[in-house]
């Protein structure tokens, strides 16, 4: 690709990348996360690292769930994106930035276990997790913490009263003794309250799982089974992703897969593809209408068939002009 | 047309059965009369509408359609081109056929009411254009949007 096509088309990442470097509240756990997954690409370089062990899947119903961050960060090294799912444990009420777990799509799952690079985990609720030690340690830490912290406290208002002792102007005699005699007292009288103790959350355990209430209501909304042109869609993104290309789906463009030339993070799609089988019969008004899409968002579409010699077959679809 | 007083008047022939090029198609022998009426519409477009160069008709036997082939004006590549009904159906199998012709295909829909409407198709990955610059980086401007609509 051009180096004036490849400036063009990249997606800014300087917004993202200042966000990173602003403390507080401007740090957004979720693009740490993708640019930890897409790093670990780099640094793996060429898809012949297989080598590396095989990533846990876990199944919730029929849908393949990821959850460990070494396993996503090897999903992403394996040029595969899949979806996250999960809500971030700071920013909850929000559907812009996403945490784990990572959806694979049902394509992705497959690449993987022909890959022989993915395994099933086991059910969690036949383990058992030693769930009452890990309360028990929970509870633990928590103590230690809030001791910590209470001392912490304490030391906090100390300096504060002190600052306010020596900022007060020195006529008002009065104001200094009751200052100093509440210094005297704060160290009999100083509670730190459990409401405003700061509780850590740790999210990179691995032992990540969801209740069994949760888990039946998951199954209630499992996905459906195999479609018809599932085989087709599976051809496509095996022979688009081997030609190094990255797909996800594409639900919002009316396709089957949105394909981009590097990792979604840094690039723009450029096509739609559709997946038929050679002898589909498609109405030509749909035709009409993803080429029509796909030319209001700048991306071709493409028409993707498997051939009867395990090749797969593209036809692009553009914008004639000729109005 | 408005009636003549008196007896009835005779239609006049219709101008599309007569005209040669629609007869030469018909001669080609193909059932799909609908899809006869179109690629006559399309002829007539890039004939008389957009003036383009050595337009004639061509039969697909594996298709059972009339094929066009034209060039846009002196000395530019040709094209076939695939007029269908709207209302149809197609394969990507037939697409590919035209495709192996060799040459780059338009598909043109033919709507009820004769609208137009050329789609370029092309065998392989053809990427597409970059958008237009210059570029500007929102970078902060979208944070500082948000917060301030919050």
């Amino acid at each position: 690709m051009k180096r004036s096509e490849l400036c063009s088309r990249r997606k800014s990442s300087v917004g993202i990348a200042s966000s990173l470097v602003l403390p507080g509240r401007r740090t957004c756990p979720q693009v740490v996360l993708m640019e930890a997954l897409s790093c670990g690409e780099r640094r793996l370089g060429s898809d012949e690292e297989y080598a590396a062990p095989a990533v846990g899947v876990s199944l919730c119903d029929s849908a393949p769930l990821v959850w460990r961050m070494q396993d996503l960060r090897a999903v992403r090294a394996q040029g595969l994106v899949g979806a996250l799912l999960g809500s971030l444990p700071r920013t909850p009420r929000q559907n812009g930035r996403l945490g784990r777990p990572l959806l694979l799509l049902p394509e992705e799952e497959g690449l993987l276990r022909e890959r022989r690079a993915a395994a099933a985990l086991p059910d969690r609720c036949q383990q058992d997790w030693g769930g009452a030690e890990l309360r028990q340690k929970h509870e633990e830490e928590e103590k230690k913490s809030f001791e910590e912290q209470s001392v912490l406290a304490l030391e906090d208002r100390k300096l504060a009263l002190l600052r306010a002792m020596t900022g007060a102007e020195s006529g008002a005699t009065s104001a200094d003794e009751a200052l100093r005699r509440r210094l005297q007292a704060l160290d009999q009288n100083f509670t730190f309250p459990q409401s405003a103790m700061a509780v850590q959350l740790s999210t990179a355990r691995a032992g990540l799982s969801y209740c069994p209430e949760a888990r039946a209501f998951l199954q209630a909304y499992g996905p459906t089974g195999a479609e018809p042109r599932c085989d087709a869609r599976y051809q496509v993104f095996r022979d688009l992703r081997g030609r190094g290309f990255y797909l996800t789906s594409a639900g919002k463009f009316g396709g089957d897969f949105l394909v981009y030339p590097g990792d979604p993070l840094r690039f723009h799609a450029h096509f739609i593809a559709v997946c038929v089988s050679l002898d589909e019969s498609v109405c030509l008004l749909d035709v009409l209408a993803v080429a029509r899409l796909g030319s209001n968002v700048k991306k071709t579409v493409l028409l993707c068939s498997p051939g009867p010699d395990a090749r797969v077959c593209y036809t692009s679809l553009q914008w004639s002009g000729m109005i | 047309m408005s009636g003549a007083s008196g007896g009835e008047k005779r239609p006049p022939p219709n101008w599309i059965l007569q005209h040669p090029a629609y007869q030469q198609m018909k001669d080609l022998q193909i059932e799909d009369s609908a899809q006869v009426h179109a690629a006559f519409l399309v002829y007539m477009d890039l004939t008389e509408v957009r003036r383009w160069k050595e337009v004639s008709c061509v039969k697909s036997s594996e298709l059972q359609v009339v094929l066009l082939e034209a060039r846009e004006k002196e000395g530019a590549p040709t094209l076939t081109i695939l007029p269908l009904p709207a209302h149809q159906s197609v394969t990507h199998k037939s697409i590919r056929h035209v495709l192996d012709r060799g040459f780059p295909v338009l598909l043109c829909a033919v709507a009820a009411d004769s609208t137009l409407v050329y789609q370029r198709m092309t065998d392989g990955l053809v990427t597409p254009d970059p958008p237009v610059g210059p570029f500007q980086d929102m970078g902060r401007r979208q944070h500082r949007k948000r917060r301030q609509q919050r």
